[in-house]
């Protein structure tokens, strides 16, 4: 099993000196050095692995974010209680000046019962003043701390990685309820972000208005292990089209607004995650298709007023750290990823 | 300008006097504030040779200056440095001492100037201020001075501080008298004078109208350790309440002096302490919550509860959080609470004032109620990692208005080429120059103590409203309760 120590992520440093140590970092950098933060990013693994790659992950995202990030890495199998800790610096040259601004990052490895100290180990160690971006990866937890979400501002998750989305997405909207502040950030939703502004765009047609109000069917192409895409989008077209939930003898489709039955399916074919996106009333049809490389959409519309009109857009990229970045600097509530949750959520145990 | 002069340390083989004092001496010196003259006699019962107190100090020195030692700088300035030995209440400890003050005075060319640090135990206090008076060592010869620094506590309650003032007055006049307070000699306490009177930005919204509430932090992970003692009979309310943290908040609050000179300065921290909403009664019981931790974890270690701690006693009911409530009674600060809080076994270490602005009408950004723009906050650090930070709003780059909060921050670790100086450094050397506006007053200290006592009344001697919080959190739930009753919540640090 690969451990931290086979690649350490920087100088160790005891727990109680980590203020300190970093203080002396800077102060040995020379003025050609700027500390920069404008977040907090906590990243939680329970994956030795993993530690590497969020390294060299939140030495990208430093490039356009600067943060002090904190990588907590959670073993909990540990047959000892013991918590190390190691710091770095990611430095990246700013404009076009030879001034370096850097990030700061702390990692920690929370062996053994130490993980349920994770809050009070962990979140002493935030740059005060500056919102929390906590990043849980992997699957929620049966129980936790509640302390733990007490000072998080944005919870980033992405449900692509869960293995059983319906019990976790209802951990997700548990969080919510009791802590209604914490910002509920799911990468996927993120992903989708050019999606739903492709999808968007029929909406500005005046003459598709009416037949979007009168969508009976609605077709998603996903990649396989994909369905959760599928059907955040389908929720979210749910939430803004104003459809209901409803399942008849174990078949579940949407009301519309004005009472008409909506149809849905998902299907699974190899592809870009969410590969197309079509919507079908009785007189008109909506298509998104991603291109061949990924790159751009297609969407055509298909009205009886005005025939066949296309469009090609930027799909933008799906790498992580574009999605993370996007995520980050969107800011804002993101009201209508609950409210598509809600529209799907009895979908994620069929 | 800092004279040359003979300093006594009582109480030289004490912790006080390695970790801090001769690391200061040392630094001072080495940056060539320190008048070469300058002598230094450790006073303490031990048998002890000159140069056996040399060498300790030295070890004390490597290891806890700020500053690398210089060889030969140490050896010039360990030279100044002599060991007499003698117990606190033997009288002719202090005879044979004031010979060999003047010894010093025509070898080394002091002038006859004696500052006095009693850095012993208070217990100690009253015998050597007596011997000092006795042996006419605290009376200065003409154009010399004789002054004495005098370590807290100043006192356990106003009885005991004025008894103590009443024997200090004995031997020294108020204005030879230092009352050493080590958070007025850091770099951010003294700026919280320059900051709002030499920028005319701050000072103009430093009240009531742009102002919602003040909050004070002094956190620290650490327990008793080898306080208990003293801390047992102290608490957190004696202990950092009555001195630091009310010294913080007089600077906070204080209405700008009419000039810099000590008593102008003092006369309008003492102002503050009288405006203070005195607490007594029920009022203490809805303004403060006094706490005492359990067991926890501090940085990944297990800890024991206070109450398990060596030296304590099992049914001990002492204080070591403390979170106030306060409002100081005038036109400046009305409706606006400053928010106190100290505590031992924090998750973090950390003082710090932070002033947070009232937040923008909702007619713009805010205007829906799920768009909560953060308010400003200015935050001054006293320690660690000394400076002042201010959060505002900005707008995300990119076509959408998103609103975050962003921090301006200023360290005065690397925003200088200099290195701070430690807050024993500038007390020391102005107690040689003869200024004492970074020391208490009489006064002050007095008045800090009558509004800390009408606390302590309230309380009694048991367990009344006595709160418990885990180790490695931020303290009782009682005090998140006090704050949240504004609608504020306390600040993480």
């Amino acid at each position: 099993m690969t451990t931290i120590e086979d690649n350490p992520p920087g100088l160790p440093v005891e727990l109680g000196k980590i203020d300190r140590e970093l203080g002396l970092l800077w102060e040995e950098s020379g003025d050609t050095k700027t500390r920069a933060s404008l977040i907090n990013l906590a990243i939680y693994t329970e994956s030795p692995e993993a530690v590497e790659a969020n390294t060299a992950l939140i030495s990208q995202v430093a490039r356009e974010y600067a943060c002090r990030a904190i990588l907590i890495f959670a073993n909990r199998a540990a047959a000892r209680n013991e918590a190390r800790a190691w710091i770095s610096a990611h430095c990246h040259m700013a404009g076009k000046g030879d001034r370096q601004v850097c990030s700061e990052q702390i990692t920690f490895q929370l062996d053994g019962d130490l993980v349920g100290s994770l809050p009070n180990i962990v979140f002493s160690h935030l740059d005060s003043d500056l919102p929390l971006c906590f990043w849980w990866q992997g699957a929620f937890p049966d129980a936790d701390d509640a302390t733990l979400w007490t000072w998080v501002d944005r919870l980033i998750f992405d449900s692509q990685d869960w293995s059983d989305p319906a019990v976790q997405f209802e951990r997700v909207r548990a969080l919510h309820a009791s802590e209604g502040r914490v910002v509920l950030c799911d990468l996927n939703w993120t992903r989708l972000l050019r999606t739903r502004f492709a999808l968007a765009q029929f909406f500005d047609h005046a003459g598709a208005l009416p037949h979007l109000s009168r969508i009976r069917r609605v077709e998603i192409v996903h990649a396989p292990g994909c369905r959760t895409v599928g059907l955040l989008i389908l929720g979210w077209l749910a939430a803004q089209l104003g459809w209901t939930h409803q399942e008849i003898l174990g078949r579940h489709t949407f009301r519309s607004a004005a009472g008409a039955e909506v149809q849905f399916a998902l299907t699974a074919s190899p592809g870009a995650s969410l590969g197309a996106c079509r919507l079908f009333s009785d007189t008109a049809s909506f298509e998104l298709a991603r291109s061949e490389n990924g790159e751009v959409f297609r969407a055509a519309m298909t009205l009886p007023e005005c025939g066949e009109i296309h469009s090609t857009l930027s799909a933008g990229r799906d790498q992580l750290v574009d999605v993370l970045v996007t995520e980050l600097s969107r800011g804002g509530k993101h009201p209508l990823y609950l409210k598509s949750l809600e529209s799907v959520a009895p979908l994620f145990l069929s | 300008m800092a004279e040359p002069c003979a300093l006594v340390i009582f109480g030289a083989t004490g912790d006080l006097t390695h970790r801090k004092l001769i690391p200061a001496l040392y630094n001072l010196a080495a940056d060539g504030n320190l008048p070469p003259a300058t002598s230094v006699v450790g006073f303490a019962r031990r048998e002890k040779t000159d140069q056996e107190f040399r060498t300790e100090l030295e070890e004390a020195a490597r290891k806890f200056s700020r500053q690398k030692i210089n060889d030969e700088l140490w050896s010039s300035f360990a030279e100044s440095i002599s060991y007499h030995r003698s117990a606190f209440d033997q009288a002719d400890g202090y005879i044979a001492l004031a010979k060999r003050l003047e010894e010093i005075d025509a070898r080394n060319g002091t002038r006859g100037n004696r500052l006095f640090y009693i850095a012993a135990a208070p217990d100690q206090f009253e015998v050597i201020l007596r011997n000092l008076r006795d042996s006419g060592l605290s009376t200065a010869r003409d154009g010399a001075f004789a002054r004495v620094i005098v370590e807290k506590p100043f006192g356990s309650d106003l009885p005991t501080a004025r008894a103590l003032n009443s024997l200090v007055d004995v031997a020294f006049s108020e204005a030879d008298t230092y009352r050493i307070d080590h958070y007025l000699g850091k770099e951010t306490a003294q700026n919280i004078m320059v900051l709002r009177f030499a920028n005319s930005i701050f000072e103009g919204m430093w009240n009531n109208r742009y102002i919602s509430h003040v909050q004070i932090t002094a956190s620290e992970p650490l327990g008793v350790e080898g306080r208990a003692g003293y801390y047992d009979k102290s608490g957190a309310l004696r202990d950092m309440v009555q001195n630091h943290l009310l010294q913080l908040l007089c600077l906070t609050a204080m209405e700008p002096p009419t000039d810099l000179s000590a008593d102008s300065v003092r006369d309008e921290k003492v102002k503050v302490l009288r405006a203070l909403r005195p607490l007594k009664g029920a009022e203490v019981a809805k303004n403060v919550v006094r706490a005492q931790y359990g067991a926890g974890t501090i940085n990944g270690k297990r800890v024991p509860a206070y109450r398990d701690e060596a030296n304590i006693p099992p049914e001990s009911a002492t204080d070591t959080y403390v979170a106030l409530r306060l409002h100081v009674d005038n036109w400046r600060w009305a409706g606006v609470p400053f928010f106190v809080r100290v505590g031992k076994r924090m998750p973090k270490g950390g003082t710090e004032i932070a002033v947070h602005f009232k937040s923008v009408p909702p007619v713009l950004f805010n205007r829906s109620s799920d768009e909560v723009l953060d308010e400003n906050v200015l935050v001054i650090r006293i320690q660690p990692d000394e400076g002042i930070a201010l959060r505002m709003c900005a707008k995300l780059p990119g076509s959408s208005l998103r609103i975050e909060p962003v921090k301006m921050d200023f360290h005065y670790g690397t925003s200088f080429g200099k290195a701070t100086p430690e807050a024993y450094e500038r007390l020391l050397l102005d107690a040689m120059s003869g200024d004492p506006t970074l020391f208490a007053r009489r006064d002050e200290v007095e008045q800090a103590w009558r509004f800390v006592d009408a606390v302590r009344a309230a309380w009694g001697d048991g367990e009344k409203d006595l709160c418990f919080y885990s180790a490695g959190t931020w303290g009782p739930t009682e005090a998140d309760h006090l704050i949240e009753r504004d609608g504020f919540s306390w600040r993480r640090l």
